[in-house]
């Protein structure tokens, strides 16, 4: 856990450079927040305190990166509560929790404030309040912000979003280190880029392969929340399908739904699945199939 | 498969030593898989090297033979190593120095006399198991391929490795006896390339024309573990994967760990039980790590008093057999049996962290030999699903500890899965 806690030190970073206090509020309420919640629920469940497994510390850094900077106070901190008691030990704890405990808290926030979770700053004008993330810029509008803005994070959106580059860096360096199995981001990149790939092909307006890896939260999820291993199913094949299906909910909610980005209830929805695909994926039994030969 | 550092230095390559002179053995009668021995000694009786203690009771047994002369001071439970206690022979040595020499000539005999000079020689499998040799070479069905195992998988453990240099000759006369009874079309070697230097040696000896095996090969694998896991090696070496439940007969393999194949060139044409074995001394707390030939029923315990081991002060775990595989010991008091290949001394460096919970990574499932999912058994073991653990095919483990040991969160999981077979069996009532 600490691992992917370094990996997102340069998200964070270019969260706090863009961002600047916003950011770095939202970080702190959210962390600790979500360290408060952990210190409470264990102490209430009579189990061990598990703060040290870096499990709360990171749940809390993923919302806050996942939440855009004129989050209030109050809600950064419900958020962080609902993501660890409700996303997490609700269901058992670390390992036992079905969906992504992050997502979970920024799903709660979205449905309790939607207009606060919908609301962004630009980077560099802090004051200047916004709708306008390049996703929402071109579903409502049809405006394809260019891929330079895209790829540095000079552009509006959730603070730790913005930013394509210092994710990719953190998420090489997880791939790196082997501390995610790369089958899930190379599935899931490689199903948005044919999914975004075709749709271009057909309707230009619907934004290039390279704008919909780079826009909204799909690298953040790619790399970060698709790569939980808890959440995630634990079956090479598994993993394979995950990532994919990861791609066509996502893309089919950016291109069809009511909402510009579907990152996050693609990611959620998809959680929902991994009993049955861990089932539906064991391992060929040793001694039967092709390789049988009695 | 997974890699796992080898530590097999120094032992490795140090020539192997004897104690042959033990005080006080401890016999128990289970050795083997199968029923426990007959006794057929009572206490205070005097017995020879070599005579029969305890004889084979039903097909799967075998006997056991009193390792030097002597009196049977008692015949009680004792601590066993493997299975808490047993009933022991307890007998005190008196000095004696019987010597064998080339008595039969092997070939000359046929298969029926050469099968029951195994079973009154006492002869189990060596790497472990210990199923009793002379039924596993009177197969059902035919044999076409005899592998001989010495990949010797588990760190630290090197036993195979010294017989291979030190007994090469054997090996293979052993390898010829058990082809007369076997008729294999082709005897693979199969050695890991960590014993690379020793191949040469067994080529010249396998080369030198007085031992005739059909179409030999020695075959050199990827130093992986558990390569030396019976079905592992099959597949290893000709493709074929065992079903589930079958023998390695069912795919026309057999394999044999090339100390049986010493015990067996011993039995046939020296006329010697199974008596003595090499056992690996190894681990960061032994001063000297070595393998050393010792009688059968030789606590541990006896050689740190006689100084044939030295244990260092950081001595924080005892484990008979290899770190992947064995049983941690609660102290000395435990003899070696036919089946132990080696004990491990170990300091703290080696202890396991605290278990934490499960993170469902998936490392062990990519690490399973066996292509399970350990995982998926360890919740259902702690909330008492047994039940459902035959759906992930727990029966298919080889309890081989790859899990355990890449498992970040350190769940001993082939624990818990010994727990649920057990279990399971307590549920299922056995076939009739």
């Amino acid at each position: 856990m600490w691992q992917v806690v370094i990996a997102l030190i340069p998200a964070a970073g270019a969260s706090l450079f863009f961002f600047r206090t916003h950011a770095l509020w939202l970080l702190v309420l959210c962390v600790g927040g979500a360290a408060a919640a952990e210190a409470v629920i264990v102490k209430i469940r009579g189990r061990k305190l598990t703060l040290r497994d870096g499990s709360a510390v990171l749940t809390g850094i993923l919302l806050a990166l996942v939440l855009p900077p004129f989050t209030t106070w109050y809600a950064a901190l419900l958020g962080a509560a609902v993501a660890i008691l409700i996303g997490k030990h609700l269901f058992g704890g670390l390992g036992a929790n079905i969906f992504n405990p992050a997502l979970i808290g920024r799903a709660f926030l979205l449905s309790a404030y939607p207009a606060m979770l919908t609301t962004f700053a630009v980077p560099g004008n802090l004051d200047a309040v916004t709708k306008a993330t390049p996703l929402y810029l071109l579903k409502s509008q049809g405006i394809e912000t260019p891929l330079l803005p895209l790829f540095t994070g000079t552009i509006g959106g959730c603070i730790g979003e913005t930013s394509a580059v210092c994710l990719l860096i953190g998420g090489v360096y997880l791939l790196a280190r082997k501390i995610v199995d790369w089958r899930i981001p190379l599935s899931f990149l490689g199903t948005v880029i044919l999914m975004s790939t075709i749709f271009w092909i057909l309707r230009p307006q619907s934004g290039s392969p390279a704008f919909h890896l780079l826009s909204g939260g799909m690298l953040l999820g790619i790399l970060f929340m698709a790569t939980d291993p808890v959440t995630t199913p634990s079956t090479k094949t598994g993993r394979y399908l995950f990532g994919t299906f990861c791609g066509i909910v996502i893309m089919i909610l950016r291109y069809f739904s009511g909402l510009p980005e579907g990152v996050m209830y693609g990611i959620l929805f998809m959680n929902a699945f991994v009993p049955l695909i861990n089932r539906y994926t064991k391992p060929r039994r040793f001694g039967t199939g092709k390789m049988s030969t009695a | 498969m997974i890699h796992v550092p080898e530590y097999k230095e120094p032992q490795h390559s140090r020539q192997s030593e004897s104690y042959l002179t033990p005080k006080k053995l401890y016999l128990p009668l289970i050795q083997h898989t199968g029923k426990p021995s007959r006794l057929c000694v009572s206490e205070g009786s005097t017995v020879e090297e070599g005579s029969v203690l305890a004889e084979r009771d039903g097909l799967i047994s075998a006997a056991l033979h009193a390792p030097k002369n002597g009196k049977i001071d008692r015949i009680t439970s004792f601590p066993h190593p493997l299975c808490g206690r047993a009933q022991t022979i307890c007998m005190t040595c008196a000095p004696s120095a019987r010597s064998y020499s080339l008595r039969y000539n092997a070939l000359a005999q046929s298969g029926e006399e050469l099968i029951e000079r195994l079973q009154h020689s006492g002869i189990v499998g060596m790497g472990g198991a210990s199923f009793p040799t002379h039924v596993k070479a009177a197969p059902p069905k035919p044999i076409t391929t005899l592998i001989l195992n010495g990949c010797e998988c588990e760190p630290f453990l090197s036993a195979d490795y010294r017989l291979m240099w030190e007994r090469a000759e054997e090996i293979l006369k052993g390898t010829e006896v058990l082809c007369r009874l076997l008729k294999p079309r082709k005897v693979i070697l199969a050695v890991e390339s960590h014993t690379q230097p020793v191949c040469e040696h067994i080529r010249s000896v396998a080369a030198n024309g007085s031992i005739r095996l059909p179409d030999f090969e020695l075959r050199i694998l990827p130093s992986r573990y558990p390569q030396g896991g019976e079905k592992q090696l099959i597949r290893a070496l000709t493709g074929r994967e065992v079903p589930p439940k079958n023998l390695p007969l069912d795919v026309g393999c057999m394999v044999q760990n090339v100390a049986t194949c010493v015990a067996v060139y011993e039995a046939v044409y020296l006329s010697k039980p199974l008596i003595e074995r090499l056992v690996c001394f190894c681990g960061d707390a032994v001063k000297e790590p070595k393998n050393v030939w010792v009688k059968i029923g030789t606590t541990l315990q006896e050689l740190v008093e006689e100084k044939v081991i030295e244990l260092e002060d950081s001595l924080r775990k005892i484990v008979c057999g290899g770190p992947m595989m064995g049983t941690a010991l609660d102290g000395l008091h435990y003899p070696i049996l036919k089946g132990t290949g080696g004990f491990l001394f170990l300091s703290e460096s080696f202890l396991r962290d605290e278990e934490s919970p499960c993170i469902r990574c998936g490392r062990c499932v990519d690490a399973c030999p066996m292509n399970l999912a350990p995982l998926e058994y360890v919740k259902r073991i702690t909330r008492g699903e047994y039940g459902t653990l035959s759906d992930y095919y727990i029966e298919d483990c080889i309890e081989c500890g790859a899990c355990t040991y890449v498992c970040p969160a350190r769940i001993p999981l082939v624990h818990y899965i010994r727990l649920g077979k057990q279990r399971l069996r307590a549920q299922t009532p056995l076939k009739k």
